[in-house]
C-alpha cells in the first residue's frame, strides 16, 4: 500500500527527471507548475460532475424517488447532459446591466473557489503548494466571494438580485467571524497555519478532540457556501431566483460550478482541519481524503434534504448571539486544554472534556433563555398584547 | 432539549434514504410490472413508490374514456363500420371525418379519420353508433409533437386489437 500512497509523488518525480533531460531547470519548474495547475483545475471541476449527480440522487432517495436514472447507468452522465443543455442556451445581457462588470462577475465568482484548492493536501505529499500560511490564505481568498457576489448582483440591474446581494453580504460577513475563531482553535492546537502541518498534527482527529469547533466550522462553512439551511440567497419564493437571476447560458454555468466547487471545499476543508485529512489505516492517503470529503458532502446534502431555510434575522442572530460567543469560549477552552498537557492524546482528551463542559453550559443557558422567552410570550398573550 | 426537532428530521430523511435502497420492489423487472406497481401503491409501503411514468403506466379503470378505437368483427376479422355517419354527426367538435364510396347496397367506408388532438373524449360517438363498431379504450399516453395528430382506420383497428375490447359498451352493461 505504500506504493499506492506514494504513487502521485512518484509520477511527479518521474516527470521532473524526464523533463530535466532536455529542459533547463527553470523550464522544468514552469512545466511542472503548469501540470499542477491543470491537475488542481481538474480537482476543482470533477467534483461538480459527481456532486450534481450525487445531490440529485441523495435528495431523490430521501424523498422516496429514483432521481436521475435515464442518462447512462444510474443517471451518471446527467451532468454532461446538463452541460450540453446549458451550452445551447442564449447568452442574455440585460439592457440595464453594467456590461463589463456583468461579464466579468462570473469569473470573479469562480476564481476564488478554484484558488482554495491550491493548498488542500489531497494525499501524502500531494498538494498544489504547501504555503506556511495556508489556512490564512484559504480564509482570505474565500472572502473575495463577497465582492464577487455583490458585483454580479449590482451589475445585473435587477432589484430582486440586489435584495439577494444584501442578504448574502450580511450573511457571509457575519459567518466569517465564528468560522475564523473555529479555525483559530485548530491552528492553535496544531501550532501551524500550514494545511499539511495541521493534518500531521492530528494524532487524534480534531473533530474528536474539539467537537464544538468542528460543529461551528461546519455550520459556518454551510453559510459561507450558501448551502441549505442558509441558502437565503436562492430564495425562489421570495426573490425569484437569487443573485444569479439575470444570468443565462455559460455565465450561469459558472455560478453553478462555483456552487458545487464550494460544496467540495466544505468537504475538503472539514476533512483537512478536523477529520485528519489524508490520514487513515491501510488504504492510500488520497483515497482517505476523497472518502472523508465525500462523507462530509453527503452530510451537506442530507441536511439539504431535511431542514427548511432560515429567516434572515434568525440567521444573523444565530451567528452574532450564539456562534460568535460560543466560538470564543471554545477558543479559550481548547487553548487551555492544549496548554495543560504536551502529549497529543492527553491534551485531546482534556480538550474533549472541556468541549463537553462547554456544551453543557450552553445547553443550560439555552434552556434558561428559552424558558424566559416562553414566559414573556405567555405574559404577552395573557395581557392581550398580541 | 433544544434542537431535538432538527435531529428527528435528519433521522426521518436518513431512514427514507436507506429504505429506498433496501425495501420495496426495486430491481428492474419487478419494478415495471402491474403487480409491482400495485405492491408499491399500498399506503404503508416503505421504499420508493412513485410511478416511473414513461416506463410504466397505471392500468386505467374499464370505464375510462381514452383514445377512440375501432373494433373487429370476430367472424370476418374486419371493421364493423357501415359508414352511416352517426358518429360524425354526434361529434361536438367535428373530430371524425368519414369518406364514403358507392351507393345503396354498395355503400362502403372509404376512410375514417380521427383527429385526436381536438377530441374531448366525451364518448358521444360511441353512444351514437348502432353497429358495435367503435369504443373508447383505456389508452391515455398519446403525447405528440404534432398538433394535427390524426389516426386512420388502420391505426384505430390496431389500437382496438391492443386494447382487448371485444364489444362496445362492455364496461357499461
Amino acid at each position: 500500500m505504500g506504493f499506492l500512497d506514494a504513487l502521485p509523488a512518484t509520477i511527479m518525480q518521474w516527470l521532473r527527471s524526464t523533463l530535466n533531460l532536455f529542459l533547463p531547470y527553470w523550464g522544468t519548474e514552469v512545466v511542472v507548475a503548469l501540470v499542477k495547475v491543470v491537475l488542481i483545475l481538474v480537482l476543482a471541476i470533477m467534483p461538480v460532475i459527481v456532486f450534481t449527480w450525487m445531490e440529485r440522487k441523495v435528495l431523490a432517495r430521501a424523498q422516496d424517488r429514483f432521481g436521475p436514472n435515464v442518462a447512462g447507468p444510474y443517471g451518471l452522465v446527467v451532468a454532461f447532459a446538463d452541460a450540453l443543455k446549458i451550452l445551447t442556451k442564449e447568452d442574455i445581457i440585460p439592457a440595464a446591466a453594467d456590461r463589463p462588470v456583468f461579464r466579468w462577475a462570473p469569473a470573479l465568482v469562480i476564481i476564488p473557489t478554484l484558488l482554495v484548492f491550491a493548498v488542500i493536501p489531497v494525499g501524502r505529499g500531494v498538494i498544489g503548494v504547501d504555503l506556511n500560511v495556508g489556512i490564512l490564505y484559504v480564509v482570505s481568498v474565500a472572502s473575495v466571494n463577497v465582492i464577487a457576489v455583490l458585483a454580479a448582483t449590482w451589475s445585473s440591474g435587477n432589484k430582486y438580485s440586489l435584495v439577494a446581494a444584501f442578504r448574502t453580504v450580511a450573511q457571509l460577513v457575519s459567518y466569517e467571524v465564528p468560522m475564523a475563531f473555529a479555525i483559530l482553535a485548530v491552528v492553535m492546537a496544531a501550532g501551524s497555519l500550514s494545511t499539511v502541518q495541521i493534518v500531521e498534527a492530528q494524532a487524534v482527529p480534531f473533530a474528536i478532540a474539539m467537537p464544538v469547533a468542528a460543529a461551528i466550522y461546519f455550520v459556518c462553512a454551510l453559510a459561507e457556501a450558501n448551502r441549505c439551511p442558509f441558502d437565503l440567497l436562492m430564495g425562489e419564493s421570495e426573490i425569484v431566483a437569487g443573485f444569479n437571476l439575470e444570468y443565462s447560458g455559460m455565465r450561469f454555468a459558472m455560478f453553478y460550478i462555483a456552487e458545487y466547487a464550494h460544496v467540495f471545499i466544505i468537504g475538503a476543508l472539514t476533512t483537512t482541519l478536523f477529520l485528519g485529512g489524508y490520514k487513515g489505516p491501510l488504504l492510500p492517503g488520497w483515497f482517505w481524503f476523497f472518502a472523508k470529503s465525500t462523507a462530509v458532502v453527503f452530510v451537506v446534502l442530507w441536511i439539504r434534504a431535511t431542514w427548511p431555510r432560515m429567516r434572515l434575522d434568525q440567521l444573523l442572530d444565530f451567528s452574532w448571539k450564539f456562534l460568535t460567543p460560543l466560538s470564543m469560549a471554545n477558543l479559550i477552552a481548547v487553548g487551555v486544554a492544549y496548554k495543560l498537557a504536551a502529549d497529543p492524546y492527553l491534551s485531546a482528551a482534556i480538550s474533549l472534556v472541556a468541549s463537553g463542559a462547554l456544551v453543557a453550559v450552553v445547553l443550560a443557558l439555552a434552556r434558561v433563555a428559552a424558558r424566559r422567552s416562553r414566559s414573556r410570550q405567555l405574559r404577552a398573550v395573557v395581557l392581550g398584547e398580541v | 432539549m433544544l434542537g431535538r426537532g432538527l435531529l428527528k428530521g435528519l433521522w426521518v430523511t436518513l431512514r427514507h434514504f436507506v429504505a429506498s435502497y433496501t425495501k420495496g420492489p426495486r430491481r428492474f423487472p419487478a419494478r415495471y410490472t402491474p403487480a409491482g406497481i400495485l405492491a408499491r401503491s399500498e399506503p404503508d409501503k416503505d421504499g420508493m413508490f412513485t410511478l416511473q411514468y414513461p416506463f410504466e403506466q397505471f392500468e386505467m379503470f374499464p370505464r375510462f374514456r381514452g383514445v377512440l378505437v375501432h373494433l373487429r368483427d370476430p367472424e370476418t376479422g374486419q371493421h364493423r363500420c357501415t359508414a352511416c355517419l352517426a358518429c360524425e354527426r354526434a361529434c361536438p367538435h367535428g373530430v371524425i371525418t368519414i369518406e364514403v364510396e358507392g351507393r345503396g347496397r354498395e355503400r362502403r367506408l372509404k376512410s375514417y379519420l380521427y383527429d385526436m388532438g381536438r377530441c374531448i373524449f366525451c364518448r358521444l360517438c360511441v353512444e351514437a353508433c348502432r353497429f358495435d363498431a367503435i369504443e373508447m379504450s383505456q389508452f391515455y399516453a398519446f403525447v405528440s409533437t404534432r398538433k394535427d395528430q390524426v389516426l386512420t382506420l388502420e391505426d384505430m383497428l390496431a389500437l382496438g386489437d391492443r386494447s382487448g375490447i371485444r364489444h362496445s359498451g362492455e364496461a357499461w352493461s
